[in-house]
């Protein structure tokens, strides 16, 4: 018996490798278990190869799991093409199409003698019992659900609902092909038996991916005006308002371009409605000029960039951390923007909620840095009370202040109420040039520092947060990990791992990136003495940007890589270890740089 | 309360030069924002940048001056959000032809009830007198020494090519006529685009000034054009550049439905079956 599963399967676009994996995670989550599925696609339009990461667990899954303990291949040729993404090791089981004709001594695989080799006809199966090889990847979920007793109850119950309109013989089709895996799965029995263990209790779960989490956190929040321009990985997120946004008063239009994308979005804030845009980090770069204009203008505005790899087109299906600099920095003239980072589905919801929060509280844009994995990644999540949340509106004057109103007017805060389109007596001059207390322009340029002061000041209070970052482990420990974005989930279970391993070690989640809360970091790096901060960038965006605004650590360094190679937990732990070692190394006076 | 001229014009004094057509252009929109007889608060005026982009600051409605041509996406957007607002866009040729220029034809297919102005004076004024998509072939100018090797961009076939419900051209030097255009205009219901000739009295060509509409001008009504009818419009239309026609060119008889109507009619069948916000997530319930 074990206690997590890490499955994964590769084959052409067609083979149904993707609703496979869907079926088995609807069906896991509905037996109570705890999963998560990341989906991996090369970047043809149709075809081409396609594949899913499966992790099903008893405990709270963090993570898509490192090497895999079951690998399924329909092709060699497709699965080999995923390299490092579906790494095989000499605990996995392998399954893969007979057809392909590879001896299961003779596997294409690299240095590796996987534990189990199952060669099965799959296409065969599927043929003689469901009369179409297309029900193959049902005969997958037979297999799988007879080898390790995942989705036996589930998969069945899910694949009825779904093909109930369909007719009943489709159903009966797929039937038979999984009883046949099952009986085939019995026939040929695992060496060592490998069952996933049954769920502690069944607790009603949420299912979904982090861009319809974020989407469904703007509509709880009041959004009520999406404008945007398709882009991978961020494009769910219109799709999700498309079907969503009118229910709710609001509405959505699909702009020619990113800079339009944003430009609708601006407008509608400007009308008094709260607005939101999604892209990735070749629209960001197109947004960047109207991001500025919002700033300036103070207008409320949350942007998603669900980032990919970059840069220009880059990896365009793949997940990278490498926008942060893009995030912070990417405006002419003083500009500070608040910058939040989700690290799974379950924490899109709140976040975002956050970021609609302080893009109208404070009247600034806010960027969501999401990025590839998050997105697009589905994954169980406890129910989410939303009564805990608040949600903010934008502050709005009242009838004494709309007698002389200024809207710009300078105040304690920093933060003047802002009238709309429609309200007698609040009328005003939006602009990007700058401009007085009353918004008409100025070339002036005490009044320009003065403004420049007020649109810094308001975003004070953000630095103050500590809500905002989640510090695991003991807080006094003198070993210490920094992640973000979706290397948080993996950080997490090397830290585990590293107590595990008898390491005073604690890790740092920050969800607010910028302005970069100096107290927050300042308690989390006292008394660290060795320490890494984990993120997937060739520069180690975080860790430069923490340089600019506090001294780290000596013995704090950088652990970053390029997208599209995620971080295994033990990898975290060992460079850890080396780390310690060269801290050590180092008062003996023989520096070690990394 | 009747509302006059004098009701849109704000206490901003013009940065234009003495002797711009600007001038003559807002002085036809507060006249023909009071004879509509919406009250500021109600209007949302947006611009891009350049010399004729400063306008709405000088009218007493909400202003919005944003970045160079993206007036119209940001007009849209305010429309869409709030569509019981007049909402109108101005800029010039450059704004809205040159690096705006790919905006127009989705506004035009979007067809929101939205105005727009554009002051066309083939010529770069605020960046003092480069070339600009609608100035001339072989003009000389600090950009195109030697003169422009370039055919300028036609703004009347452009928008009407794309199916624009309301096509019309004025010049300050008929107020009154410039005036009815842009109150036909803002009555349209539907995306109306006005092209103004309006003179840049400092970079401009000394032919193309004021004074030189008023002998130039042929309103289209004296040549018996019939502005239902898209071929002669298109036929009008193709002298931009050698004829100084002006009145409306084209006007939908029946104008289609705006982008908002139906926005509105899909909310209206949509709404009822809205969860409570607060229970969003139901829809990602396993059970």
């Amino acid at each position: 018996m074990t206690t997590d599963l890490v499955i994964g399967m590769a084959g052409s676009g067609g083979d149904g490798i993707v609703s496979a994996g869907e079926a088995l995670l609807s069906a896991a989550a509905s037996e109570g278990y705890h999963a998560m599925m990341t989906k991996s696609f090369g970047s043809q339009i149709r075809g081409g190869e396609s594949s899913c990461r499966v992790r099903l667990s008893t405990e709270p899954v963090l993570n898509p799991g490192g090497t895999l303990d079951v690998a399924v291949a329909l092709n060699w040729d497709d699965f080999l093409k995923f390299g490092g993404e579906l790494p095989v090791g000499g605990n996995t089981v392998v399954i893969y199409e007979s057809k392909t004709g590879v001896a299961p001594d003779k596997l294409p695989l690299t240095g590796v003698v996987p534990a189990e080799v199952f060669p099965v006809p799959l296409q065969d199966l599927a043929k003689e019992f469901a009369g179409t090889e297309k029900a193959k990847n049902t005969v997958i979920l037979g297999l799988l659900a007879g080898w390790f007793g995942v989705g036996s109850k589930g998969v069945l119950a899910g694949l009825k609902k779904r093909l109930a309109k369909k007719g009943p013989e489709l159903f009966e089709a797929n039937e038979r092909a999984f009883q046949a895996a099952l009986r085939y799965a019995s026939e040929h029995p695992l060496a060592r038996p490998r069952s996933l263990r049954a769920p502690p209790k069944l607790l009603p779960k949420l299912l979904t991916d982090g861009n319809d989490m974020c989407a469904a956190a703007a509509i709880f929040a009041g959004c009520q005006f999406f404008s945007g321009y398709p882009i991978t990985p961020s494009t769910e997120i219109m799709q999700f308002m498309s079907r969503e946004i009118w229910k709710y008063g609001g509405a959505l239009v699909q702009c020619e371009d990113e800079i339009a994308g944003i430009g609708a979005a601006v407008g509608a804030s400007f009308a008094g409605k709260k607005a939101m845009t999604a892209t990735s980090g070749p629209g960001m770069s197109l947004k960047a000029e109207m991001m500025g204009l919002a700033t300036i203008a103070e207008l409320p505005l949350v942007i998603v960039n669900v980032q990919r790899g970059g840069p220009s087109t880059g990896l365009p299906t793949k997940t990278e951390q490498a926008d942060l600099f893009q995030a912070v920095f990417s405006a002419h003239g003083d500009v500070a923007r608040p910058i939040l980072a989700p690290t799974c589905v379950a924490d899109s919801f709140g976040l975002t909620v956050e970021a609609f929060n302080m893009a109208e509280e404070y009247q600034t844009p806010v960027i969501i840095l999401s990025d590839q994995e998050i997105s697009q990644r589905k994954e169980t999540c406890d129910p989410i009370d939303t009564s805990t949340l608040r949600v903010i509106d934008r502050l709005v004057p009242g009838p004494a202040e709309l007698e002389d109103y200024k809207r710009y007017r300078f105040t304690e805060s920093g933060v003047s109420p802002i009238s709309h389109p429609g309200m007698r007596g609040g009328n005003y001059l939006a602009a990007g040039i700058e401009h007085n207390e009353h918004g008409d322009p100025t070339a002036n340029g005490v009044m320009h520092a003065r403004m420049n002061g007020k649109r810094f000041d308001k975003l004070r209070p953000l630095q103050a947060r500590k809500d905002l970052f989640k510090v695991y482990g003991d807080p006094d420990a003198p070993f210490a990990l920094v992640a973000w974005g979706s290397t948080a989930g993996v950080a997490r279970e090397a830290l585990a791992l590293a107590q595990a391993d008898g390491l005073k070690a604690k890790l740092m989640v920050p969800y607010l990136l910028f302005p970069v809360a100096i107290a927050a970091w300042t308690s989390f790096f006292a008394g660290v003495q060795a320490g890494l901060i984990v993120e997937q960038s060739h520069q180690g965006q975080l860790h430069k940007l923490l340089r600019m605004y506090l001294d780290l650590p000596r013995g704090v360094a950088s652990f970053a890589r390029s997208g599209a190679n995620p971080f295994q937990p033990k990898e975290i732990v060992a460079k850890l270890r080396r780390r310690l070692d060269n801290q050590r190394t180092d008062r003996d006076g023989q520096p070690h740089e990394e | 309360m009747t509302l006059t001229a004098k009701d849109f014009k704000s206490d901003l004094k013009p940065i234009w030069c003495p002797g711009c057509g600007d001038f003559g252009v807002v002085q036809a929109m507060y006249r023909a924002l009071a004879a509509i007889g919406r009250p500021p608060h109600e209007i949302a005026f947006v611009s891009g940048i350049g010399c004729s982009s400063r306008i709405p600051g000088y009218t007493t409605a909400y202003g919005f001056n944003s970045v160079h041509g993206r007036a119209l996406p940001i007009a849209q957007g305010i429309k869409l959000a709030r569509p019981q607002l007049l909402v109108l866009a101005a800029g010039g040729d450059g704004d809205g032809f040159s690096i705006g220029g790919g905006h127009v034809p989705h506004a035009i297919r979007r067809n929101m009830d939205i105005t727009y102005v554009v002051m066309d004076n083939q010529i770069y004024g605020l960046t003092k007198g480069q070339l600009s998509p609608t100035s001339p072939r072989g003009l000389q100018t600090v950009t195109s020494v030697g003169g422009s090797l370039e055919q300028p961009i036609n703004p009347l076939l452009y928008v009407l090519a794309y199916g624009a419900g309301f096509v019309a051209q004025g010049t300050p030097a008929d107020m009154a006529g410039l005036t009815s255009i842009i109150e036909e205009a803002i009555r349209y219901p539907g995306f109306a685009f006005v092209n103004v000739q309006s003179p840049c009295v400092t970079y401009g060509r000394e032919d193309q000034q004021i004074k030189a509409h008023r002998e130039q001008m042929k309103t289209l009504v004296s040549l018996g054009h019939d502005a239902t009818n898209m071929a002669d419009a298109l036929a009008r239309a193709q002298h931009y550049g050698s004829e100084l026609y002006t009145g409306v060119f084209y006007k939908n008889p029946e104008p289609p439905q705006t982008f908002e109507a139906q926005a509105r009619e899909r909310q209206t069948q949509l709404g009822p079956s809205a969860r409570p916000r607060d229970r969003i997530l139901d829809m990602f319930r396993q059970h």
